[in-house]
């Protein structure tokens, strides 16, 4: 019996009060033995370390290295004693405790939003990604219950038109005028948060429950109507969040990236899954939220002090589950509900100016920690976001604590005498924690032969796995460079630039950028190993897997970003054999050119647009006048004579494009400026739509 | 529309014969290309009666380019056409807007736009008058009040610590200096 019949047989057994006695003493064994894990393995390193460094005697320098060292260890143990817990969990076939078991495909849906905040995203994965989800349920006859939000902050003219006719066109495929809503702020203020914060204010009351959604999440409408009904079934759970896998990537960062996730996450999910239960975490996207909680217990706080680590929180789903756990409800973790992708960034420089922001984000969380009303689990996944970037510079300070205790050394003629078992022993114990993850995860996929020749079979697997391991070693150095200074930058005061990403591929950046981007990090890599060469060949020798990563950094950056690269290796389920919603996401046909210039020409986008403007008031004789002088400016010089300003504000009054378009269109080639003479011929013999 | 076929061949015979005019033709049959209206005998007709109105008028109107008179004349030929379309309500200098939006909506149909009256069900035609794009729905409209942030007694010490400390956040060569003291303090001591 599984599922909520065997709840129910439970409850029968045990009554409910007492069921809930049970599950919380299990979860509260759990957590002790996951704790105890941790703690037994980072005790035993600590000690190994404290038996070598205190071999030759202690000093302050020393003891301040134990208590980076203790740091360190401690979270590489925790994640180690996660991944091997959802190896057992995994391994074993049941797990009683996860939301999933609750799943009854019987309960009805119930009236919710699936959200997509966009920030000049690429508009044809907009409104593609939210195509697929849209026939999808409609497919599954789910459809009448949900409605379609694209929350819009795009600040690029050209971005607007575009989006606008990308949500026509998308309806009038799709019959879903009325079910598709496409809403745009004007000023983003408050960023991603905002923009859902607006959508609250704005439609709160008028759905039970909220989708979020990233511009590169898919989802299916299985895993969506699932999520409603799990929320139906679990009264108590105020976040339901799932493991979307990374999907979509063409280049060679991109399917390393998705080919690791898809092997290794399993098992730290079902770890995760298995010490968290309901006080989990919540990442932004792919999660199904409860409103109502959500509106009265989750609006962000304003931080004390200024930006970047005070002020307005930039990242804001680990703290939203944090308020949402505060307010009494549950946040779980549906690991392993099928159906929920996302993209990734294309390259190496895409996912560190990506990590830019995460590292802002999170280090403004410090602030939570130190809050009152938070619950310890939700503090401890605050500190592993905080420690996932502030672990590089703690790691560079441990290694410059080594490297100045190595000089001391070497100056005062102290040959080195350590106890050579245990430091075999603690590197080994390290390598352990490093790969041992990776291990287990292969053994986990070796004993599913289906899975396993999904994954390209054996061979490749294991040659994924060894280039991935090479490749993750090459990276990391870079990334706790970057990490580092990012860190170091913010808590110095200085603010994060809110970028797009870039989240197609493509041939990869061109040398000269990546050398222009990079070229710090090589030069600083020769001069740390001639440091480290000069303080003891030892110790120049323990850190050259470190300044490896950091030698090659231009070409490991150029390299990243290319497509069409080892395409045999990296290959995971969703590559080999596509889900049905993943093989049938076309790209979404737009008009290509410049979106601004169709705003003008085009007959549809131009109506389209001009017929969502909002009605607007009698102007001032000057606004009137400002206008007017921008639509001569336009047509006499072209676009390139407008700023991006002058085109938004052209943009946000109807009456004056709808005069500019007939313009155009009546005025003899030789009486206007060339350009426009040009873009009209591109619509000789368009075609009428087929439906 | 009773043309005869040899007016018609004169009229195309004149307006080719004429480089304005027939510049003037290129443009408003791109014109309805962007608009997707197929190349059938009504549009070929539309365009023919509305350069028929065009060039009597460039007699009265010499200055004028034939361009702008034939578009102006297809325009209004057209907003005679698609009036079926449109509520009477809608202003004038929107109706223009108005007329290709349900242009837009009626393509994946495959109804002539040009002849809507003949080929559409009176249904169709009364929820085409009706269309209003709206891009969101009606608001229902929630409160959401920030919780005030409060910070326990540890972290108030941790704070003004760190507002002590902020110069140095703000000035990087006596953060420098700071550190490198730190530093050396912490080499001396090991020594």
């Amino acid at each position: 019996m599984s599922g909520p019949g065997r709840s129910a047989r439970l409850v029968e057994l045990v009554g409910s009060t007492r069921l809930g006695e049970v599950f919380r003493r299990k979860v509260r064994q759990r957590r002790w033995g996951v704790t105890l894990v941790t703690l037994c393995v980072a005790a035993i390193g600590l000690w190994l370390f404290s038996d070598i460094s205190g071999s030759t005697g202690w000093s302050p320098i020393k003891v301040l290295e134990l208590v980076v060292f203790s740091v360190l260890f401690t979270t590489l143990a925790f994640g180690f004693t996660q991944a091997f817990v959802g190896f057992l969990v995994l391994a074993e076939g049941h797990e009683p405790l996860k939301i999933t078991n609750t799943l009854d495909e019987n309960t009805p849906l119930a009236s919710t939003a699936v959200v997509m905040p966009i920030f000049n995203e690429d508009v044809a994965t907009v409104f593609g990604n939210i195509r697929t989800l849209y026939r999808s349920l409609q497919k599954r006859g789910e459809l009448e219950t949900f409605e379609f939000y694209i929350l819009s902050d795009s600040t690029q003219p050209e971005k607007l038109v575009e989006e606008e006719l990308a949500w026509a066109d998308l309806c009038r495929q799709t019959n879903g005028f009325g079910r598709i809503h496409y809403r745009r702020r004007k000023v983003p203020v408050n960023r991603k948060s905002g923009n859902i914060a607006d959508f609250c204010r704005r439609w709160g009351h008028r759905h039970r429950y909220m989708v979020v959604l990233d511009a590169d999440s898919i989802m299916t409408g299985e895993s969506v109507a699932s999520l409603v009904r799990l929320m139906e079934v679990n009264p108590r759970a105020g976040i339901i969040q799932t493991m979307p896998k990374l999907v979509g990537s063409e280049t060679i960062f991109g399917r390393i990236q998705q080919f690791a996730s898809r092997l290794y996450s399993p098992l730290f999910a079902a770890g995760l899954n298995y010490w968290q239960q309901g006080a989990g975490n919540y990442w932004g996207h792919n999660a199904i939220l409860r409103m109502s909680p959500f509106l009265t217990s989750c609006s962000l706080p304003i931080l004390p002090g200024p930006e970047p680590l005070g002020g307005k929180i930039l990242s804001h789903d680990f703290v939203e589950a944090a308020l949402m756990r505060d307010a009494g409800w549950e946040v779980w973790f549906a690991y392993d509900l099928e159906g929920s992708y996302e993209g990734l960034p294309p390259n190496l420089t895409e996912y560190i100016k990506r990590d830019r922001r995460w590292a802002q984000g999170n280090l403004q969380h410090v602030w939570f920690l130190l809050a009152d009303r938070v619950q310890p689990i939700s503090r401890l996944h605050l500190i592993q976001g905080i420690l996932a970037y502030s672990s590089a510079p703690i790691l560079v300070l441990f290694i410059c604590l080594a490297g100045i205790q190595a000089a001391l050394d070497h100056f005062r003629g102290h040959t080195s005498s350590i106890p050579i078992p245990s430091a075999i022993v603690l590197a080994l114990l390290t390598l352990l924690l490093l790969f041992g993850p990776k291990l287990l995860s292969v053994l986990h996929l070796f004993a599913q032969p289906d899975l396993l020749r999904r994954f390209g079979g054996a061979k490749r697997a294991i040659a994924g796995v060894a280039m991935e391991t090479f490749f993750s070693v090459l990276t990391a150095p870079l990334l706790v460079w970057f990490h580092t200074r990012f860190v170091l930058r913010n808590l110095a005061g200085q603010k994060v630039v809110w970028n797009t990403q870039t989240r197609e591929g493509g041939s990869g950046p061109r040398w000269i950028e990546a050398l222009r981007e990079y070229w710090p990090v090589p030069v600083a890599g020769v001069i740390f190993g001639i440091l480290a060469w000069w303080i003891s060949p030892m110790y120049l020798l323990w850190i050259t897997p470190l300044l490896l990563g950091l030698w090659l950094a231009i070409p490991i950056a150029q390299i990243s970003g290319r497509s069409g690269v080892l395409r045999r290796l990296f290959q995971t389920p969703e590559e080999i054999e596509p889900p049905r919603e993943l093989s049938k996401a076309e790209p979404f046909q737009l008009r290509a050119g410049d979106q601004f210039v169709h705003a003008i020409l085009d007959p549809f986008y131009n109506a389209i647009h001009v017929a969502l403007q909002r009605r607007r008031a009698a102007h001032a004789p000057e606004r009137n006048e400002h206008l007017e002088d921008l639509a001569n400016k336009l047509f006499e010089g072209g676009p390139a004579a407008l700023t991006a300003e002058e085109k938004r504000a052209l943009l946000s009054d109807g009456p004056t494009l709808t005069k500019l378009h007939i313009l155009v269109w009546r005025t003899p080639a030789e009486k206007m400026n060339p350009f426009w003479a040009e873009a009209l011929r591109a619509y000789r013999n368009e075609q009428p739509v087929t439906p | 529309m009773a043309i005869s076929p040899e007016y018609l061949g004169l009229l195309r015979a004149s307006i080719n014969s004429s480089p304005e005019w027939k510049q003037a033709w290129e443009r408003t049959n791109d014109y309805l290309d962007a608009l997707r209206i197929p190349a059938d005998l009504e549009r070929e007709l539309l365009l023919l009666s509305s350069f028929e109105r065009a060039i009597a008028r460039k007699r009265k109107e010499p200055s004028t380019p034939a361009t702008e008179l034939a578009f102006d004349e297809a325009q209004k030929a057209l907003d005679a056409t698609l009036a079926d379309l449109i509520s009477e309500k809608v202003p004038a200098d929107r109706r223009s807007v108005e007329e290709r939006v349900r242009v837009y909506l009626m393509q994946p149909t495959q109804n002539s736009v040009l002849s809507p009256g003949n080929r559409l069900s009176n249904d169709v035609l009364a929820a085409l008058r009706d269309v209003r794009l709206e891009a969101v729905p009606r608001l229902q409209q929630a409160a959401i009040t920030p919780r005030p942030f409060a910070l326990n007694s540890a972290g108030e010490r941790l704070a003004s610590l760190a507002g002590k400390f902020s110069l140095l956040g703000s000035n990087r060569i006596l953060a420098w200096i700071v550190g490198l003291c730190l530093v050396g303090l912490l080499i001396y001591m090991s020594l």
